[in-house]
């Protein structure tokens, strides 16, 4: 790949001597992000340290045709950054300034490379956070999060990134630098690019708002024996017209894998365990907190444990939030699952996943964000075993069927990324798709930026197969014939 | 490099922010998950590159990331194991094996430690000239804490009340010979509460800084020297207060795993860290008043490595009048890290200097550190910093004024104390 | 009948003559399809005859935004006025566009629940609601419109009907072209129907008010505007009292919902309310309430009933407010009105700058909004002589600075041809390719939108 080759020599002319790698064992350490079965050897790595190095990079890519990917902390679970080959990676990890603290107007701008968790911790001591809480915050970057349009527990009730997101610089897929506001009018292209997995350019600068601590938080567990329980539960909190923080559950084989991972001491004998947050006004959380614990024991809580401490607090969500990773102690390989489906299908659904358990003799550990239906099913398997990799596979594409039967969504926060982009045809038809490429070919009309990722089969943006456009006027009216 | 141990990474990325060296330079190849990934390569067949060395020296071994995976990957057994490949299949610079040499010649041996106290005294003035003539000699000249009166400490210390337990105390060698009073201040503590403290005279180096650095021959000698040393004093349990020390005296039985023997021997030493001991013990002098604030830092090879976080605090917390301040940042290294200030010297002060800033923010009186490398490391920081000296005491002394009823103002002042040199 | 009202009636939509005007435009021809399917069944004969479209509801705003190139048909919605979906125990709700946000309330009522949005203009449609991207008192606290959509059905202008979102809160599959369509003015496609996010109705309101009998004084001097106008000077303490009092409500741990403003006359009192929701409302707005009486020095009380003006856009001096419920009134062309937001820590410019401004109309000026989210609207009266309005608009930006982002919603084209009716726009070039690839024949609202999309 002589071009790429060329491009090489011309990146060194525009970036610090340390901040572009071409040697084949570092390479390769950037071959995949948090999901690793998807591999590829990025053709040269980029370390910028500024937006006009970002965007000084994207025009060298425009010049020779090569294409892009950006990547932070690397912690995706759908491979949205999976390096191309042929291609530049652009690592915004050296950009990590927290640029401007700004408590009168509830908000900070920071670089890309920043952790999630870094904000708050910077405005924590002034009563203020940043609220959208992905389980990988203390690592994941907030220009991750953009692309991904990341949750995370508390968005139940807070929202996600694109709420909370209040502008953005970026570098476009031509290598400008242009501002997208929340306030400016126009379109809301802030909100189109959130969430568009860094096929719509490069986030090099990020303004978020401040959110306010509450006054009064509660986290409460409640042990149940069985999922259907739990779900009951859930049900009958959202019905009392209770909007907790969160309400997560876990099933028996998730709380086995916490466990032995970080010792959680979740109650004995549970089948389902249930962490529900409750934060606001303190009045209004004694009020709600009562009736959520009377609903957990009328639905069959045999233990309820409330945090009396900051560190009881975390002692409970330390089960939760390392579920993922956790299940390594349980399971030689596994597949995580990221999908949505309406609240009210979740019995039928989760009834669907265990007969699928049973048709393929593979596990599954569910782990989920119950408030809103977002399953994270934790397909188990053992990649030793010959055949069994394959059957985890294909259970855990059946869950996403399943999920969109019942209206729901392929994916609520990890992003489609290359993982799911097969799975696009099943929730959208030809012409969503082919309007959602309309943004792309707007933003990025050569294909460059992060190329393969979202759509399934890419489209060319010009003439070629592409959106149907009306027939020539005077063909629709019988005046002429197209050949 | 167990090809087990590396699959059990499951590319979380979860220790990205604990590792001081990807909290320095943000590159993959420089934190955990990449460092398993280059491990990884090398089991598949990649031979070791300079590139590949170079990305394992730079670990300096904190072991945070172990605390912070949630997968449970035993980094620590990894990197040693890699330590000990990359010195055999991997051929240095000229001028890194020298220092290495040099370093390895010199610190675990007492009295060749001794005898470089009046030439390391001499060299802080050299030291922009050593600087410049190799960066790791300018380090060490940088680094040297002023000479203490020496403190001579007797085989056995009786409890100071009735007798409780009987343990052995590790003097350890840059403890042992720049921190005397810390040795003498752990044996008082432990008399009071009750220990008889036996101190073997002929005790050497417990051979940390060897097995950190993958010289696996050496610190297996040091290993068992030790265990004997200590089994001929006849202690129920062994006492360190040098955090790097008590962290490789708890990995012998896995250090002497292929001699069966030795590793039954090893296993059968009760190593405890000076602070989770008193915590396990139980409080029973009085405690006095010590009208002052402390910032705690976390030593690695205590917090990450041994899992000794709650404990220092909660002794510390237990002193009427003191106050208790918390380091940001506190699960990051300050770049002491045994040897690596010496071979990675730019490195170490970078970090060094971002410990110092956040030691500053914290305001307190005294900075407790329980390991000598740390005390060296932040106190040359703050210097460098134009600070002057700041005053570091260990959580033994600490505890030992507390006990005594001293004033505070002694802390971290004499013997230590030095002149400003520049 | 020509050609294309012929292709127009093939469709088997039912077609209807000249229609209402779109800020200054009559259309030739109405079309009322009744499904997404008739819509773009509608836009085919228009891409196919070349004609200009532009969608309506409710008819509540059809004078806002620029003056269209060209308007052939008028696409009225108010037919696809069915609530599609609601499934209660999901907090989610499908509905047509033509479904006005008062029956979509009543409809979520018997379940107990809401779409947190307010009803700036009476009688808007679900569609007029997303077209304008119009938001009340609350957004504070839930955002606006694209903060609670979380689907869309829209159909383009050569008649592909297309789909983002779902049915659940939570989903990242895909572009999001809610949040695109959102405020983008009709201009790229026409939303056939849109499925939100639900709250549940909150046990219990409570409004806690504050009225500055007199918060301006006339004082000795004159001051002199760039066209040599000379005007008598007035002076405030309102400002700082409100900068002093705003941040400590919106920043309490009592977790207010709204914090309005209604300032009907520049030399007669002014309000303040701030709504608290929630089953400990009453005791949350007690509390509020002494924080309140004591940082503006004036008597604050608590009601359980929202002051008259809530909630609604301002009206011109002399017309008065309508009561909540009431018939919406006919959209009268005349109306003239500005959105203005600026940072929360420069309220007290942004009141300075109002104030200066409202001098050049010799007072006329209403200001009403949220304080809490510094989205304030402002209206002059109809009979203000263009260049005035025009006047008032530049002074307004100088005065406020360049943070500030002012935007003329709605003038007469007389008074809007002597005006820059967005200020800066930013990332323009941007908005024009997206404007290309949606309607490259430039069929929807032509030169409705900002930069003349």
């Amino acid at each position: 790949m002589p071009e790429l080759e060329r491009l090489t020599e011309r990146l060194a002319a525009v970036l610090p001597p340390d901040a572009v790698i071409t040697d084949p064992v570092r390479l390769r350490t950037y071959e995949c992000d948090g999901l690793t079965h998807h591999r590829a050897t990025p053709g040269v790595v980029v370390l910028p340290g500024t937006a006009e190095q970002v965007a000084a990079v994207v025009r060298l890519c425009g010049e020779h045709g090569v294409p892009f990917v950006a990547r932070g902390s690397g912690t995706g679970l759908s491979g949205g950054a999976l390096p191309r080959t042929d291609g530049v990676l652009i690592v915004t990890s050296r950009m990590r300034r927290i640029v401007e603290i700004d408590i009168p107007n509830r908000r900070a701008v920071v670089e890309p490379g920043v952790t999630n968790l870094a904000i708050t911790e910077a405005v924590r001591d002034r009563g203020y956070y940043y609220a959208p809480d992905p389980s990988s915050q203390q690592v994941c970057s907030i220009g991750g999060n953009v692309a991904e349009n990341s949750g995370g527990a508390h968005c139940l009730k807070y929202g996600f990134t694109v709420n909370h997101v209040l502008a953005a610089e970026i570098v476009t897929p031509d290598g400008e630098i242009v501002e997208l506001s929340a306030d400016d009018p126009g379109y809301d292209l802030l909100g189109a690019f959130i969430g568009s997995e860094g096929t719509l350019g490069i986030a090099t600068r990020i303004t978020v708002r401040l959110s306010r601590a509450p006054e009064a938080v509660t986290t409460l567990l409640a042990a149940f024996t069985g999922i259907e329980a739990g779900g009951r539960a859930v049900s009958a909190i959202i019905a009392a017209g209770v909007v907790p923080a969160a309400i997560e559950m876990m099933d028996a084989l998730a709380i086995e894998a916490a466990e032995a991972a970080v010792h959680c001491r979740y109650p004995a004998g549970a089948g389902a365990v249930l962490v529900v947050e409750l934060d606001g006004p303190r009045a209004e959380v004694e009020h709600q907190f009562a009736a959520v614990e009377r609903l957990c024991r009328d639905n069959g809580a045999f233990e309820i444990r409330v945090a009396a401490s900051a560190e009881e607090r975390a002692a409970i969500w330390k089960g939760r939030k390392s579920a993922f990773a956790a299940v390594g102690r349980i399971s030689p390989a596994y597949i995580v699952q990221d999908g949505v489906v309406p609240r009210t299908a979740l019995p039928r659904v989760l009834a669907g996943i265990d007969r699928l358990q049973e048709e393929y003799g593979i596990r599954v550990a569910n782990v989920f964000h119950a408030g809103d239906g977002n399953l994270h099913p934790l397909v188990l398997f053992d990649d030793s075993v010959p055949g069994e990799p394959e059957r985890a596979e294909a259970v855990s594409g059946r869950i996403l069927d399943l999920c969109v039967e019942h209206g729901g969504s392929i994916t609520g926060e990890h992003g489609v990324g290359v993982d799911k982009a097969r799975y696009m045809p099943r929730m959208f038809t030809e012409d969503d798709l082919d309007t959602m490429q309309l943004v792309r070919c707007a933003f990025d009309p050569r294909g460059l930026a992060n190329p393969g990722k979202v759509f399934p089969t890419p489209r060319l943006c010009g003439e070629a197969p592409g959106v149907r456009r009306g027939a020539h006027p005077l063909v629709e009216a019988g005046l002429a014939e197209q050949f | 490099m167990d090809p087990e141990l590396i699959r059990d990474c499951v590319h979380c990325g979860f220790c990205l922010p604990t590792c001081p060296t990807y909290v320095l330079w943000g590159e993959e190849m420089d934190s955990p998950r990449g460092r398993i990934h280059l491990m990884g390569q090398h089991v598949e067949g990649t031979p070791v590159t300079d590139a590949m060395a170079g990305h394992f020296d730079a670990c300096l071994g904190c072991m945070a990331c172990v605390t912070a995976c949630p997968s449970g990957v035993r980094y620590d057994r990894l990197i040693e194991q890699t330590r000990a490949v990359v010195e055999r299949e991997h051929v240095r610079r000229p001028d890194e094996r020298a220092i290495r040499a040099l370093v390895f010649a010199l610190f675990p041996y007492r009295r060749r430690l001794r005898a470089m106290r009046l030439p390391m005294r001499l060299s802080r003035r050299l030291q922009p000239l050593l600087e410049r003539v190799n960066p790791s000699l300018g380090a060490m000249a940088e680094l040297a804490p002023g000479v203490p009166r020496p403190v001579r400490l007797p085989p056995l210390v009786r409890a100071r009340r009735r007798r409780r337990t009987r343990v052995g105390l590790l003097t350890g060698c840059v403890q042992g010979e720049f921190f005397p009073q810390v040795n003498a201040a752990t044996a008082r503590v432990l008399a009071l509460e009750g220990c008889d403290v036996v101190i073997p005279p002929r005790q050497g180096c417990c051979g940390a800084l060897s097995l950190h650095a993958g010289r696996e021959a050496e610190a297996r000698r040091f290993a068992r020297r030790t265990i004997a040393a200590f089994e001929r004093a006849g202690v129920d349990a062994v006492v360190v207060n040098a955090a790097g020390c008590g962290s490789s005296m708890k990995d012998y039985a896995e250090v002497l795993a292929d001699e069966p023997g030795w590793a039954a021997r090893a296993e059968a030493l009760r190593t405890r860290d000076l602070a989770e001991f008193l915590a396990e013990l139980g409080p029973v002098a009085e405690r006095r008043p010590l009208p002052v604030t402390v910032a705690y830092h976390d030593a690695c090879h205590l917090a990450h490595a041994q899992g000794v976080r709650a404990q220092p605090r909660e002794l510390l917390r237990a002193i009427p009048g003191l106050e208790l301040r918390e380091l940001e940042e506190s699960a990051i290294c300050c770049g002491s890290a045994g040897t690596y200030n010496l071979f990675r010297p730019e490195a170490a002060r970078q970090l060094g200097d971002r410990k110092a800033e956040r030691v500053l923010a914290a305001g307190a009186d005294v900075l407790v550190s329980a390991n000598p490398g740390c005390t060296m490391q932040i106190a040359a920081a703050v210097r460098r910093a134009g600070k002057g000296e700041i005053r570091v005491a260990h959580t033994a002394e600490v505890l030992d004024a507390s006990l005594r009823g001293l004033e505070p103002g002694i802390l971290g002042r004499s013997p230590m104390r030095r002149r400003r040199t520049r | 009948m020509d050609v294309a009202e012929n292709a127009l009636a093939a469709t088997g939509v039912e077609i209807r003559a000249a229609g209402d005007e779109v800020a200054g435009v009559r259309p030739r021809l109405v079309a009322l399809p009744g499904s997404a399917e008739e819509i773009a069944a509608v836009m085919r004969a228009c891409a196919a005859h070349d004609l200009a479209a532009v969608a309506t509801g409710g008819r509540t705003k059809l004078h806002w935004g620029a003056r269209p190139e060209r308007c052939d048909v008028l696409v009225d919605l108010s037919r696809m006025n069915r609530v599609l979906e609601h499934t209660a125990g999901d907090l989610v709700v499908r509905a047509q566009a033509g479904v006005t946000l008062e029956a979509l309330a009543d409809a979520l009522a018997g379940e107990n629940q809401e779409l947190a949005l307010d009803v700036p203009v009476p009688g808007t449609t679900v569609g007029g609601l997303l077209a304008t991207g119009i938001a009340g008192p609350r957004r504070f606290r839930y955002g606006t419109a694209r903060d609670l959509l979380i689907g869309v059905t829209v159909v383009l202008a050569d008649g592909t009907i297309a789909r983002s979102g779902g049915k659940v809160v939570k989903n990242v599959a895909g572009y999001d072209l809610g949040k695109l369509f959102t405020g983008s003015y009709g201009t790229l496609g026409i939303i056939a129907d849109a499925t939100f996010r639900l709250h549940p109705l909150p046990a219990a309101r409570a409004w806690v008010t504050a009225t500055v009998e007199r918060p301006v004084t006339e004082t000795d001097g004159t001051w002199t505007n760039e066209d040599g106008l000379t005007f008598e000077t007035l002076t405030t303490d309102l400002a700082a009292s409100l900068a002093a009092a705003v941040p400590a409500v919106t920043e309490s741990q009592l977790e207010p919902s709204a914090v309005e403003i209604d300032w009907p006359d520049v030399k007669g009192p002014c309000t303040v309310a701030v709504l608290v929701e929630g089953a400990a409302a009453a005791e949350r707005a007690k509390a509020l309430c002494g924080l309140m009486g004591e940082l503006m020095g004036e008597t604050a009380e608590v009601t359980e009933e929202p002051p008259p003006w809530w909630g609604r856009l301002p009206e011109p001096p002399g017309r008065a407010a309508e009561p909540p419920g009431a018939k919406p009134a006919a959209p009268h062309a005349g109306q003239i009105l500005l959105e203005v937001r600026n940072a929360s820590s420069r309220l007290a410019e942004t009141f300075l700058g109002f104030l200066q401004a409202a001098q050049v109309t010799g007072f006329r000026a209403v200001l009403r909004g949220s304080l809490a989210a510094q989205v304030l609207h402002i209206a002059l009266p109809p009979d203000t002589e263009p260049a005035l309005v025009a006047g008032f608009t530049s002074q307004l930006r100088a005065g406020l600075g360049e943070q500030a982002r002012v935007v003329v919603l709605a003038a007469p084209p007389e008074a809007a041809r002597r005006l820059d009716r967005w200020g800066r726009v930013g990332a323009l070039s941007l908005m024009r390719r997206v404007k290309e690839r949606f309607d490259p024949g430039r069929r929807l609202s032509p030169g409705r939108f900002v930069g003349g999309i």
